[in-house]
């Protein structure tokens, strides 16, 4: 059963018993081992490869690097170029690692023995990381070249000879294997086929490098020249096998002639077309620019026809609303119509105008529309304006009440109590009145409500 | 067995690739932790196993050194090089600081160790030793004895051990 967190199975995926049992056609021989396995398997679509992507921790100090490095970039201690360079406070540069175990054993300078402990090393300059990102190193899996800092990107997602998960382990089979990427497309190959030469049985992932390497029977001997050929290569070497025969270069042209692919160039000399064949291989060439040409043509005509047909429906479309619209421009078009037009070109023209002063008759209008609704705006809001007023005078007369009611409260309370000493407020009442002129809600707002706290 | 670090392996393509003059060392092939080494004694130095009135000219005359060769041992522990390389004469020699066993009393090999240091740089203060013999911090103390009460004589037995042990 698959994990609780899988992902979900491409539905694109046949049931897995299609690929488990029945389906599973025997190993062919012949061609090559990836052509029959691949035609075995047309028909699967693996799950997005990404997903059977697995870690790859690169071991940065077991890679090997393009070139000689700067031996300034060499870590002292391993010996390899820095990974996580940190500088130490005697201006030495370590891995951290490295430093990080000698410090653990001395809390000595492995270079000048000066004291040092882990608090004295402090992560390298910018410069010195980027001039290590910048190294080229070569992948360990396919021996291409990366920069340093790319290696472990490359081979967890793209390299063809890195390991993958098995792709059997979103079916049912639930397949733990791993394969490597350039194989994980064909579906899982972990199960048993026979070697078609030597008769052994072995997993079929294994079959591509059991045929090339290991096989006891992976050897023949060419039909043609004799000499020891894989077997799984076969057809490639009769690509170019020197005693394969080979019918003339203008056999296409009519020369019966056949000979070994060494001996053909002594027809070449001899054969009745050798003059007629580049020729028709030129006029051949010609005619297939030719064809291509003629192709591209009706396909530009073909699109040319379209945008016409559409700019005539557009003009169609476009007559009636300005009819509706009774506008004084709208019968140009009309009268466009009325003149014979001998050519689609001066008719877009035409077209053209008409759709040009129907655009500057609708911008007129916009503005036109605007004016009115500015005007509409300031109609409604003058009423608000004026109800705005009204309503602060009528809070300033409020005002007033309050202040004249407070003022008639507090001299009522300081008979009451004979005239408590409050240190401001004692003598603010009459103080407040002398600067009337201070608006009302000022007065309200800041001291009378503090004066009525102060005193309950 | 772990893989063998990357640092040993550079280590030992670079003594085959660049020897130090007058020093070799190459690993078993069973185990690559595991060198011979053979050290060539330093001219004018008792180890040198020719007579002082022979001129120093004739000795690069042939490819073939005709002088005192000592062979040691020298292993590379596995936190090498955390610790320092373990190092033993195997032929005799007669030296203050070298004991019957063929130990070496040197500090870069114990206490003043540093991860720093390499097989070749070792090699050469093994080397810098047998020039410059020191009495004052003896592992053989019998030896030391006599090198600081009777110099000649203790250089004439370095000269004979050379002869009849380094030079066959
Ligand atoms: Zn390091
Ligand atoms: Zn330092
Ligand atoms: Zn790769
Ligand atoms: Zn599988
Ligand atoms: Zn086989
Ligand atoms: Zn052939
Ligand atoms: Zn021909």
């Amino acid at each position: 059963m698959p994990p609780a967190g899988h992902r979900p199975l491409d539905p694109s995926l046949p049931p897995s018993t299609e690929v488990d049992n029945d389906d599973r056609a025997p190993y062919t021989p012949g061609s090559s081992s990836s052509l029959s396995s691949s035609s075995l398997y047309k028909h699967l679509r693996t799950p997005s490869t990404s997903s059977l992507n697995i870690r790859h921790p690169v071991d940065l100090r077991a890679i090997t690097y393009d070139g000689a490095v700067d031996e300034n970039l060499v870590c002292p201690i391993c010996r390899c170029p820095l990974v996580d360079p940190v500088l130490t406070e005697c201006d030495h540069i370590f891995c951290r690692a490295c430093i990080t175990d000698a410090l653990s054993n001395t809390k000595l300078c492995p270079i000048d023995r000066s004291p040092l402990d882990s608090d004295g090393v402090s992560r390298a300059p910018k410069m010195v990381h980027n001039q290590l990102d910048s190294l080229k190193a070569k992948c360990p899996c396919c021996a291409s070249s990366f920069a340093r800092s790319m290696l472990e990107n490359h081979v967890e997602k793209y390299c063809p000879e890195a390991n993958v998960k098995c792709p059997g382990i979103y079916s049912e089979k639930y397949c733990k294997e791993v394969v490597k990427r350039r194989m994980s497309g064909r579906g899982c190959l972990h199960y048993p086929v026979e070697c078609p030469d030597c008769k052994e049985t072995l997993l079929l992932v294994e079959m591509e490098e059991h045929r090339e390497a290991s096989c006891n029977e992976k050897l023949k001997a060419c039909e043609h020249c004799g000499v020891n050929i894989l077997r799984c290569k076969e057809s490639e070497h009769h690509e170019e096998c020197p005693d394969v025969i080979r019918p003339c270069n203008w056999a296409e042209y009519g020369c019966q002639h056949e000979a070994k692919r060494t001996d053909l160039h002594l027809h070449a000399d001899e054969c009745s077309f050798k003059l007629v064949g580049p020729m028709a291989d030129t006029l051949k060439k010609e005619i297939k620019l030719l064809r291509s040409d003629m192709r591209s043509l009706a396909e530009t005509n073909h699109l040319q026809e379209r945008r016409i047909k559409f700019l005539e429906s557009a003009q169609r479309a476009s007559d009636r609303p300005m009819e509706l619209m009774d506008l004084s421009l709208a019968n140009l078009p009309e009268s466009a119509n009325t003149e014979p037009l001998d050519s689609g070109h001066e008719y877009l023209l035409s077209l053209l105008e008409s759709q040009q002063s129907r655009l500057s008759q609708l911008s007129n209008e916009l503005t036109d529309f605007q004016g009115k609704n500015t005007m509409m705006l300031l109609n409604e809001t003058i009423p608000i304006k004026n109800e705005l007023s009204e309503l602060r005078s009528t809070q300033q007369v409020t005002c007033m009440h309050v202040r004249w009611l407070m003022r008639f409260r507090m001299q009522e309370n300081q008979r009451r109590f004979g005239g408590s000493p409050g240190p401001g407020p004692s003598g603010s009442p009459d103080g407040g009145g002398s600067s009337s002129d201070l608006p009302f809600s000022r007065r309200l707002s800041d001291s009378a409500p503090r004066d009525i706290i102060t005193k309950l | 067995m772990a893989a063998l670090p990357k640092r040993i392996i550079k280590e030992t393509e670079r003594l085959a690739k660049e020897p130090v003059p007058g020093i070799s060392a190459v690993p078993h092939e069973d185990n690559l932790r595991y060198f011979d080494v053979s050290i060539h004694g330093p001219q004018t130095s008792p180890y040198e196993g020719r007579d002082g009135t022979v001129k120093h000219t004739h000795v690069h005359l042939s490819n073939v050194h005709v002088g005192g060769i000592f062979k040691l041992e020298l292993f590379l522990p596995d936190d090498y090089p955390m610790t320092p390389p373990k190092i033993r004469f195997l032929t005799k020699i007669y030296h203050p600081n070298i004991d019957k066993l063929g130990r070496i009393c040197l500090d870069v090999l114990k206490s003043n160790w540093s991860p720093a240091l390499q097989i070749r740089t070792i090699l050469l203060s093994i080397q810098a030793l047998l020039g410059a013999p020191n009495p004052d911090d003896p592992l053989a103390p019998d030896v030391a004895k006599r090198w600081k009460e009777d110099q000649e004589g203790a250089i004439a037995t370095a000269k004979e051990w050379t002869r009849t042990h380094a030079m066959t």
